[in-house]
């Protein structure tokens, strides 16, 4: 049975048309207008538009919040993409090597962020640091610890701090068995042969485990970093709002902040713009920095 | 072959579904845009005809974007069930809710908005709609209004309407004023000053501090705007007038560097280094300051007339609400209060002008302002209304309407027209920022006058 040329085709055809298609109306078009609309002095509520060229663009260069609420996207890139990593392969390693009677139940509950929406952890978390009743400051009190209590996201230096846990701890379940995953799939026989070797457990994870499980570590890696660039808006918008006095803004809000609420919507698309490109950019500078050869044994 | 017919009839009903999906928005806009235009012209010239003649036939759908707050929609049904039956011809379809701003933005992008729209809550502006062009001119209509006991509306109103460039777009429906709410019954019982002015107002919050061990004022930090609005327009009120006023609203140039805005914002940095405020109040929201203030975590709240019918279900037993305009005058002066309307507006681009104006002029009634004020503990902004004598309203409300009607006690301000968020985004930033400590009075005047100035730019 060979296939003819055209049939090869259309079968081609088949396949990418839709995908291309799909891709375009919900990828290329918004992605296009965001960027048509960057060029207008429009309020995002009317019909009325004005076209300005690149003022919004020169407005961007000019805002002196544009700069703070880049470095709090990378403060929350950098320290989610630590927290997350050294948490989720410490489990990953306890629940796959330590052979723990209750390692469902554990894997169970560290996925249990990820199916809830991050709107309720946002909630959640604010009563866990709501000054006067939330579970931190009363762990402080209870401890002894009440000189440390404070108005964790009302503090212009904490706020953006506090926003970090319970980013962490939404992100860990979903990355953990990813890894898990991955360390299921060396063989037993390495570690033996490590083992016969007078390889320590820690030489068994740096020199064997690591190095085996480094694609998904890549990919892990990558995809904190662009969901926090595209997402930790959700986080912020429901915990602080971007305050105090924008201590919390990342991009994202502040995105939001100007399109929705001060209705400056083509200043917003142009907003959105720079996240696109920075994000571009970093994932770009990440392939280069992340790329290893691959290991087989 | 047959298979590579199938194949193709496939891709091409796929192709199909695609392209009309693609060219159904576009198509719907197109005949949205002809219905609206023709009709634009259409009630356009019929209104005309209709107000030439003084008369009309009131039928067709009605559609009422209205938010739904503090206030709830108790008036709002009922109003819209009275006007039902006298206009039976008219179909009502309300656009309501908490979030209705932001789920009817959409129609108003694509110019196909409601007729009547009440502006109120997050995600509406007033000076936006105005800037846009959404909303109807009123000038000329607004002369003609007349109440049902042929007082003129337009010297009816508590306040008058804003103006845009002389002319007016929207008329104020409700009377909101911020001040300082405070629980009376614990006040009388625990014998603290009710503040008459600023020096009193410290003094009261010193011996609330001292005794029960707490920050007595709390507002919220996620919405400094509250301070802004509740607090701060006052102050500014009672000491640089309305012109000062004015000119902080709209931004002008040394406006907020000025003296008086300083030796204001003083008081405010006065306030932070004696630890009036709650040092949790930045992490706070619209509910939780709210929720501490019932719970007497705090004292003073200054938030508008909303407050006790939001709260109604947490209200702890005994508590009783006192109200005040924030006292933040010098002594010896009267208070100073400086209402916030919230307005009733016909888009510029309604489908049935006629039932949007005739709904609009059944809604200013000295009725309905009753009716409002038993609903919603609130006032229309209507004169001539007598809460006095009537048990429905609560204590606190006529008691408030009281002493804000005794010129002596009390001087009403009125503002241009409500502060561009543009504006007021990062003057609130700011200010939040005096109350945690984090910025002197000095520092603030100065940031608040570069906001002023990029706003002027912007403009």
């Amino acid at each position: 049975m060979v296939q003819s040329k055209k049939q090869k085709y259309m079968f081609l055809t088949f396949c990418l048309v839709p995908t291309f298609v799909l891709f375009a109306i919900f990828t290329l078009y918004p992605l296009l207008s965001g960027l048509y609309y960057s060029f207008f002095d429009w309020s995002g509520a009317s019909d009325n538009r004005e076209f300005i060229g690149l003022d919004n663009y020169i407005r961007l260069m000019n805002d002196a919040i544009i700069p703070n609420t880049i470095m709090h996207d990378y403060f929350l890139v950098v320290t989610k993409v630590i927290g997350i990593m050294i948490l989720a392969l410490f489990f990953a390693v306890a629940l796959t090597q330590l052979k723990l009677r209750e390692a469902p139940l554990y894997r169970i509950v560290f996925f249990f962020p990820n199916i809830m929406s991050v709107v309720v952890i946002g909630i959640l978390w604010t009563f866990i640091y709501n000054p006067n009743l939330g579970l931190v400051n009363s762990a402080l009190d209870f401890l002894g610890f009440e000189h440390l209590a404070r108005p964790w996201l009302g503090d212009e230096k904490w706020a953006l701090p506090s926003l970090v846990f319970p980013s962490v701890w939404a992100g860990i379940g979903l990355f953990m068995l990813m890894l898990m995953g991955a360390i299921s799939n060396i063989p037993k026989s390495y570690y033996e042969a490590v083992e016969i070797d007078g390889a320590t457990k820690w030489q068994q994870f740096w020199r064997v485990t690591v190095p085996l499980i480094w694609p998904q570590i890549k990919i892990s890696i990558l995809y904190i970093v662009i969901t926090t660039l595209n997402g930790s808006f959700v986080i912020v918008q429901v915990m602080t709002g971007g305050g105090p006095n924008n201590s919390t803004h990342v991009m994202g809000s502040y995105l939001y902040q100007q399109a929705f609420v001060q209705f400056n919507f083509g200043y917003g698309a142009a907003i959105g713009v720079m996240i696109l490109v920075l994000s571009l950019i970093t994932v770009i500078i990440l392939q280069f920095l992340l790329r290893r050869d691959k290991v087989e044994y | 072959m047959k298979k590579i017919n199938g194949w193709l009839l496939f891709i091409g009903l796929l192709a199909l579904v695609f392209l009309v999906a693609c060219s159904s928005e576009d198509a719907a806009t197109e005949s949205d845009g002809g219905t609206d235009d023709s009709n634009a012209a259409e009630t356009g010239d019929t209104s005309s005809e209709k107000e030439a003649s003084g008369e009309g036939d009131i039928a067709g759908e009605l559609e009422i974007q209205y938010f739904v707050g503090g206030y709830g929609d108790s008036w709002w049904k009922e109003v819209i069930a009275d006007f039902n039956a006298q206009y039976p011809d008219v179909t009502i379809i309300e656009h309501a809710g908490p979030n209705i701003n932001e789920e009817m933005r959409s129609r108003w992008v694509s110019n196909d908005p409601p007729d009547v729209v009440y502006i109120d809550g997050a995600g509406s502006s007033e000076t936006q709609m105005v800037e846009d062009g959404q909303l109807m001119n009123l000038s000329d209509w607004i002369q003609e209004m007349e109440l049902e006991n042929g007082d003129k509306l337009i010297d009816s109103f508590l306040v008058a309407p804003a103006t845009y460039g002389g002319e007016i777009y929207s008329l104020p429906l409700v009377f909101d004023t911020w001040g300082t709410w405070y629980d009376k019954a614990w006040f009388e019982s625990e014998g603290y000053e009710v503040p008459t002015d600023f020096d009193s107002f410290m003094s009261s919050m010193e011996e609330i501090k001292d005794s029960e061990g707490i920050s007595p004022f709390v507002t919220t930090g996620q919405h400094p705007y509250y301070f802004l609005r509740g607090v701060l327009y006052p102050a500014f009120s009672a000491a640089g007038g309305e012109e000062l006023l004015a000119d902080l609203i709209t931004g002008k140039e040394g406006s907020w560097s000025s003296d008086v805005t300083l030796e204001v914002m003083k008081k405010v940095e006065t306030m932070q280094e004696e630890g009036m405020f709650d040092s949790g109040l930045g992490a706070l929201n619209h509910t939780q300051s709210q929720m501490n203030f019932l719970l007497h975590d705090n004292a003073f709240i200054p938030v508008g007339f909303w407050l006790p019918n939001e709260m109604a279900n947490d209200i702890p037993d005994g508590f009783e609400f006192g109200f005040i305009p924030s006292p933040m005058q010098d002594p010896g002066e009267p208070f100073a209060i400086v209402p916030d309307l919230r307005p009733l507006a016909i888009a510029e681009n309604a489908e049935n002008p006629e039932a949007a104006k005739a709904f609009v002029e059944f809604v200013f009634s000295r009725e309905y302002a009753m009716s409002f004020s038993e609903h919603t503990g609130a006032m229309m902004n209507l004169n001539g209304v007598d809460l006095t004598d009537n048990p429905n309203v609560p204590v606190y409300l006529t008691e408030a309407n009281a002493m804000i009607n005794d010129p002596e006690t009390v001087q009403i301000y009125e503002k241009p027209h409500p502060m561009s968020a543009d504006l007021e985004t990062p003057i609130g930033n700011n200010l939040l920022s005096l109350m945690l400590g984090n910025m002197t009075a000095e520092e603030f005047v100065e940031e608040a006058e570069k906001a002023a100035a990029e706003y002027r730019s912007g403009l």
